[in-house]
């Protein structure tokens, strides 16, 4: 019981974003650069402090909180449940993604483009239930002719270090553009999509029920999973293939920010355009065809005696391919997409309410959009932000996202330069940290950073 | 003006999260609930049917057989063995013969020996149509069928009342369909 409270605590409060909409363009930080490789930073140089720069990850799940089921209101658990498979939709997904920064560092190029690399662990994995098969397990299958389909049923679950270059370039006072290149070294990768196939029964001829898996396909992908050659998984394992020894890939980024007046800006960045190719220790695993059982008819021949089990499993195998593939495979990174669009205002005024920076406004409203796009699942989230610098020194930021885990996610990041030293913290789904339990899904970032701001 | 004016909302926003901060992280949960967590699931399972004719009655020599017996290899895992709580059989029998049957069905584990019979039997009177019997496991006899490797299935013909014998060309058939429901309760164990 301990260990299930501790599960659910790391997934609900400890958990980190993989749409970091509180970050994404917030104060120039250099871990913006990551979500916008065409953001505008003004540091001269800047790295952060190893392994603390950044540590990012994510837990949620879209069907139900853990408060929907194990809340002590006096409700019976079973009534809790019931009323959370009622309310589970056509399909729900579980994610979790974590990503630890090693080493970040950037600086400012003698023609002014600001070059940024680092190297970052990621951990992402994405389980998509369809209600049929959550409805398979909590009812059966009395309902004759109900097909309970797997077409909804997908799953991406990977661990890959990505080391990273990047060039943030100023064309014009307008326009900012950026690219990353990546280099992909993956541990693990399975994966299964694009499923079909449903399992239903009808009433016979020959028996009373006929039972059918109709038009299966179903397709696992495996890289760093299952081993052949007898290695062994230990830590110096993960770090030898986090370290360029795995499964390898490429992958870029690209963004811009537009100065489309002096106070509307508009950015855009889309991320981990890539892809792993897996050709070590690769096995698949491959279902294919369609089935009927109408049961064993019994022939009581004295003079030939069957083996009815050996014959219908003789039969199911000759009608649903079961194959085991070890060729090398692609695996496309889920694609991020951001989008923003805001308006600054409040410039600084002396006491005498003279300017005294034109260009450095004090407030920014603004709409951001986030898509991830992947062949698993994809969805979208769209935040309202206000950005408030209370000084150089000190800014903060306030979100209001509406996503698939919640229409009422509040989010709030802080940064603060003392010095070079750069602390930042970003959070959200903060109206539920009265009661952790009842959310779907949580976040924040945190980390710290030297920067060296130009002193022109 | 506006900078006064979100400087307010900054500073509400601020003591709204003191307040949400302070006001403690979780409610109340049970994590213990789980112990009194039920789910009742039902399967339905197609099994065996007959279709079986005078020659089926009959040995080499057109004699009658008073007992045609037949096993099926019971595939049978333990994964389910803590959910399972009852198991339901319906069969549905039609006989056009002139003859009473009586089908019993013995569960034998791995050394053939005879652990379970399925009671009641299911009778089959002469000339009867669709007739449905629901037989019952019974909760306390579900280990049974974990130990059980085969199903032996045994029709016991009743001789006629007027001595007559069933003839090679009699057009009679004895007709049996039958599916399963198995009952599970996952429940933490």
């Amino acid at each position: 019981m301990r260990r299930l409270s501790w599960f659910i605590f790391l997934v609900y409060a400890i958990g980190f974003s993989q749409n970091k909409q509180v970050l994404y363009d917030f104060t120039g930080l250099p871990q913006t650069l990551l979500l916008n490789p065409g953001a505008e930073v003004d540091n001269k140089f800047h790295f952060g402090m190893p392994m603390f720069s950044q540590i990012s990850a994510q837990g949620g799940f879209t069907g139900f909180s853990a408060y929907d089921i194990f809340a002590d209101n006096g409700i019976d658990i079973n009534d809790k449940i019931k009323a959370a498979v009622n309310n589970y939709g056509t399909a729900e997904f579980i994610l979790f993604n974590q990503q630890l920064e090693v080493f970040n560092g950037g600086f400012r190029l003698p023609n002014k483009d600001y070059l940024s690399f680092g190297y970052y662990e990621e951990v992402d994995f994405l389980g998509k239930i369809p209600r049929d098969v959550v409805d398979l397990y909590y009812d059966g299958n009395t309902v004759i002719d109900r097909r309970y389909s797997i077409k909804k049923l997908a799953a991406r679950a990977e661990m890959l270090g990505v080391l990273h270059l990047g060039l943030s370039k100023k064309f014009n006072e307008k326009w900012n553009f950026g690219v990353r290149a990546k280099i992909y070294s993956s541990v693990f990768n399975a994966n299964t999509k694009s499923n079909s196939g449903s399992f239903y029964t009808e009433e016979g001829t020959q028996n009373i029920y006929r039972q059918h898996l109709d038009n299966v396909n179903l397709l696992m992908q495996t890289s760093g999973v299952f081993f052949r050659n007898g290695e062994e998984i230990d830590a110096s394992y993960v770090k030898s293939k986090l370290l360029f020894g795995g499964n390898l890939g490429l992958g870029i980024d690209l963004g811009f920010t537009h100065h489309y007046s002096k106070q509307w800006t508009i950015t855009g960045s889309i991320l981990d355009l890539g892809f792993v190719n897996n050709s070590k220790n690769t096995e698949s695993f491959l279902y294919k065809g369609d089935y009927e059982l109408e049961g064993a008819q019994l022939n009581f021949d004295r003079n030939n005696p069957q083996n009815y089990w050996s014959d219908l499993k003789e039969d199911f195998d000759n009608s649903i391919l079961s194959d085991t593939l070890y060729k090398s495979f692609i695996s496309f990174r889920p694609v991020k997409l951001n989008g923003s669009a805001s308006y600054s205002f409040g410039q600084k005024q002396d006491d005498c309410r003279y300017l005294i920076d034109d260009g450095f406004y004090l407030n920014k409203i603004g709409f951001h959009l986030f898509s991830t796009v992947g062949a698993v699942h994809s969805y979208m989230a769209a935040t309202f932000f206000y950005e408030r610098r209370f000084s150089k020194h000190f800014q903060t930021k306030l979100t209001y996202t509406v996503d698939p885990f919640s229409f009422a996610n509040i989010g709030l990041g802080l940064s603060a330069n003392i010095g070079v030293v750069n602390l930042y913290f970003a959070a959200d789904n903060l109206l539920s940290l009265n009661n952790i339990y009842n959310a779907k899904s949580a976040s924040f970032q945190l980390g710290i950073n030297f920067i060296f701001k130009d002193k022109n | 003006m506006a900078v006064s004016y979100f400087m307010k909302i900054t500073k509400l926003t601020a003591a709204a999260f003191l307040i949400l901060f302070f006001q403690g992280c979780t409610k109340d949960v049970d994590f213990n609930q789980l112990d009194d967590a039920n789910i009742h699931a039902t399967y339905i399972s197609t099994l065996i049917y007959l279709n079986l004719a005078a020659p089926d009655f009959l040995d080499d020599f057109n004699r009658e057989i008073a007992v045609t017996e037949d096993l099926v290899q019971a595939p049978i895992n333990n994964d389910s063995k803590p959910y399972l709580e009852k198991v339901e059989f319906t069969v549905i029998t039609e006989n056009t013969f002139s003859r009473n049957f009586r089908l019993s069905i013995t569960f034998y584990d791995a050394f053939g020996t005879p652990i379970y019979v399925l009671q009641p039997m299911i009778n089959v009177p002469e000339n009867s149509s669709e007739l449905t019997t629901i037989i019952e496991i019974p909760k306390q006899d579900i280990p049974y069928i974990y130990n059980t490797k085969f199903f032996g299935f045994a029709i016991f013909m009743s001789p006629s009342i007027d001595g007559s014998a069933i003839s090679i060309n009699d057009a009679s058939t004895f007709d049996l369909k039958s599916s399963a429901k198995l009952f599970f309760n996952f429940r933490k164990i």
